[in-house]
């Protein structure tokens, strides 16, 4: 009978280190108007639900760039040569203040429109704000990567962690009171790694860090991904390719409407009208969007590592080559394509052997399960109808994250980051 | 038997309905968006291949010379245009930058106009024509644009387009120093609509350029601040290709429009 106030005691202990469940945001309540996966990836919010951001004229920025591997510029080819050195976009307040690092999505650079808003974003609510090019972009592939060869998540972290040192090392007179960390999509993932390497490296031990529609397996991504080029789009034959048929759209829209006027709210417009794309049409665009992203890795990945896939070894390459025969090929290579003829025969190389099983198991979140279950200053913000997700992604991320886990119930993948609710809620976890 | 199509229907409806609703979500609140797609039965279908390579075909047969020219200008906007253009935006109070913008753009509509002429566009020539009527008097000089919030929007018209509507061909692809992608009619539409400026001397802007060089470089500075594309914004090793499509594919549409 004395065991009794221990036992419960014990239970008590149990309960309280037990995960609080997600913040799961009622659909009735969010109000984000877009409840299709595709339109919300493509439109985005509507520009009166955004939230106010300053205009570049009320920011004070510049790029700059960073000569991280002067051994390779020598051997750079000539249609390279602009991304010798890498850059990165800094906007700082005149104030001392915390410093958020962004990092980008898939293919995309410092410069890409979700990592502006970000900053703008930011910015706005005084941080200063460091923009970083992804691992897979091709600037960061030929100026900053050592292997060139993106898709290792810890190596990839590594990269990105030197890139950060020499920032700050750059930027050594801002006065910068903490550090904090984000991404979205890929670099939601980068981020993840990036943490945790911070943990033993101690450069900026981190305050916070927001992982923003974080790619939870990577393959699982790339396999939707690469799927989305496969819907059925009624209407394509013979002579009338997809690009043609969305065109034909569009300018039919601009006739009726009498003008063209290209603005932020053209697509939601567009699909107000009769003109609308189906849901086929817009996952084949936003497939095609991350295809010729993935012929870019393919192209720059091969051709810095001579691997003659696509680019035959010792070809010489000036500004003035024509380059069309080897966009050619890099069109064809999808994700799965780069994975098996670049990515796998490469970490196998290195590491000598192992399955594609245990590839997957190194670069998913998986892998930082423990880490990110006991780190409390990680947060994840995530749709539950995100385009990159597969079957048990949300699972793992409710498992480890508990309540540091904010499901909302639309938005696609990234279309509502620029929902006023949405960003509320990223300046209130980074103010918090 | 009689109650047989209502079955039909009502299975119909319910099966659309299906179609059309959300999918639910599963145990994590996951609601496969991918599910609700059509794909494509055969195994790979390549229509992404077989519309990208079709893009690829522009004809330019002096590429490596337009490649040359396309390096050329990556720099030259890097190291000089756009150094003066965000000097030109610190020292210039918005007002103004927009005064100066409204000034050059409300000159452009006299080649748009005469172009709406010769297209035959009457209705565009006479919005074009009120709106040089309006901007010029009540717009003092052209400096502001009541006209566009009188419902008159800008409406440019050049001659390369008024060319592409008579069904001159687009020639070779070309890329212009400085001034970018082009072809070869449409090069020479720049220079037409360009000299028929000087001749026309509206506002004697044109005359009193030649005495003052600096209202080119005025004009110039103000061109570059309005186009919003910067080289390496498409940040691809393939950036050449794309501009080259974007450039021709949009050209047509405007002239299609």
């Amino acid at each position: 009978m004395p065991r009794l106030p221990l036992i419960a005691a014990l239970l008590g202990t149990l309960l309280l280190c037990g995960r609080l469940p997600a913040a799961d945001i009622d659909p009735a309540n969010y109000g984000f108007p877009l409840h299709n996966p595709f339109e919300a990836t493509i439109t985005t919010t509507p520009p009166e639900l955004r939230p106010l951001l300053p205009s570049d004229d009320e920011i004070d920025q510049q790029d700059y760039s960073l000569p991280l591997r002067p051994e390779r510029r020598f051997a750079l080819p000539g249609n390279l040569r602009q991304v010798e050195d890498l850059r990165y976009r800094l906007a700082r307040q005149d104030h001392p203040a915390p410093l958020i690092f962004v990092i980008s999505g898939t293919g995309a650079n410092y410069a890409s429109s979700l990592t502006e808003y970000l900053k703008r974003l930011f910015y706005g609510a005084g941080f200063h704000v460091v923009q970083l090019s992804s691992p897979t972009s091709y600037d960061f592939m030929t100026a900053a990567s050592s292997a060139a060869t993106p898709g290792l998540s810890r190596e990839d972290a590594d990269d990105l962690y030197r890139v950060m040192e020499a920032v700050r090392a750059q930027q050594a007179d801002l006065p910068v009171t903490a550090y904090h960390l984000t991404g979205y999509s890929l670099g939601a993932l980068h981020a993840a790694f990036v943490s945790q390497l911070d943990e033993t490296r101690h450069s900026f031990d981190f305050k916070r860090v927001l992982l923003l529609n974080p790619a939870v397996n990577p393959y699982n991504a790339v396999r939707n991904l690469d799927r989305l080029v496969q819907t059925e789009v009624a209407g394509v034959t013979g002579n009338l390719t997809f690009y043609e048929l969305i065109l034909g759209k569009l300018t039919r829209y601009f006739q009726h409407r009498g003008y063209i006027d290209l603005n932020e709210a053209l697509l939601y417009d567009l699909q107000q009208s009769k003109e609308r794309l189906t849901n086929e049409e817009m996952a084949m665009l936003i497939g095609s969007v991350f295809r010729f992203a993935a012929a870019d890795i393919a192209y720059t990945s091969d051709l810095l590592n001579r691997r003659g896939l696509i680019t035959p070894p010792n070809y010489p390459i000036d500004e003035d080559t024509p380059l069309t025969p080897f966009f050619i090929r890099a069109l064809q290579c999808n994700f799965g394509c780069y994975l098996t003829e670049q990515l796998i025969p490469q970490w196998r190389a290195r590491h000598s052997g192992g399955s594609l099983a245990q590839l997957i198991g190194q670069i998913s979140l998986q892998a930082l399960q423990d880490y990110l279950a006991g780190s409390r200053k990680i947060a994840v913000m995530h749709n539950a109808d995100d385009l990159i997700l597969g079957p048990g992604d949300l699972g793992f991320l409710r498992r480890t994250f508990g309540e540091r886990l904010t499901l909302y119930p639309f938005g696609g993948h990234c279309g509502n980051l620029n929902y006023r609710v949405n960003s509320q809620a990223m300046l209130e976890f980074f103010r918090g | 038997m009689a109650e047989r199509p209502w079955l039909i229907a009502s299975a119909l409806l319910a099966g659309s309905l299906a179609v059309n609703a959300e999918p639910a979500a599963d145990g994590d609140g996951f609601k496969h968006p991918l599910d609700r797609l059509h794909f494509n039965q055969s195994l790979d279908q390549r229509e992404f291949e077989r519309s990208s390579l079709a893009i690829l075909n522009v004809r330019d047969p002096w590429e490596r010379w337009n490649r040359r020219v396309y390096h050329f200008n990556y720099r030259f906007d890097e190291w000089l245009l756009l150094p003066v253009v965000r000097g030109y935006r610190y020292v210039t109070p918005g007002f103004v930058r927009s005064g100066v913008r409204n000034f050059f753009s409300n000159l452009a509509e006299i080649p748009s106009l005469l172009n709406s002429l010769l297209q035959g566009r009457g209705k565009r020539a006479l919005d074009t024509g009120a709106r040089l009527l309006f901007n010029t008097t009540l717009g003092v000089a052209g400096l502001w644009d009541p006209a566009s919030r009188m419902g008159l929007p800008r409406q440019s018209e050049d001659f390369g387009q008024t060319l592409g509507a008579y069904g001159v061909s687009e020639g070779p692809y070309l890329m212009l120093p400085i001034l970018g992608p082009s072809n070869l009619r449409d090069a020479g539409g720049q220079l037409t609509d360009f000299l028929t400026a000087n001749w026309v001397d509206y506002l004697n802007v044109a005359t009193a350029s030649d005495a003052h060089p600096e209202i080119y470089a005025l004009k110039g500075t103000d061109l570059r601040d309005s186009i919003p594309f910067r080289y390496g914004q498409l940040n691809s090793p393939f950036e050449y290709n794309q501009i080259r499509y974007v450039y021709t594919r949009a050209r047509r549409l405007q002239i299609e429009e």
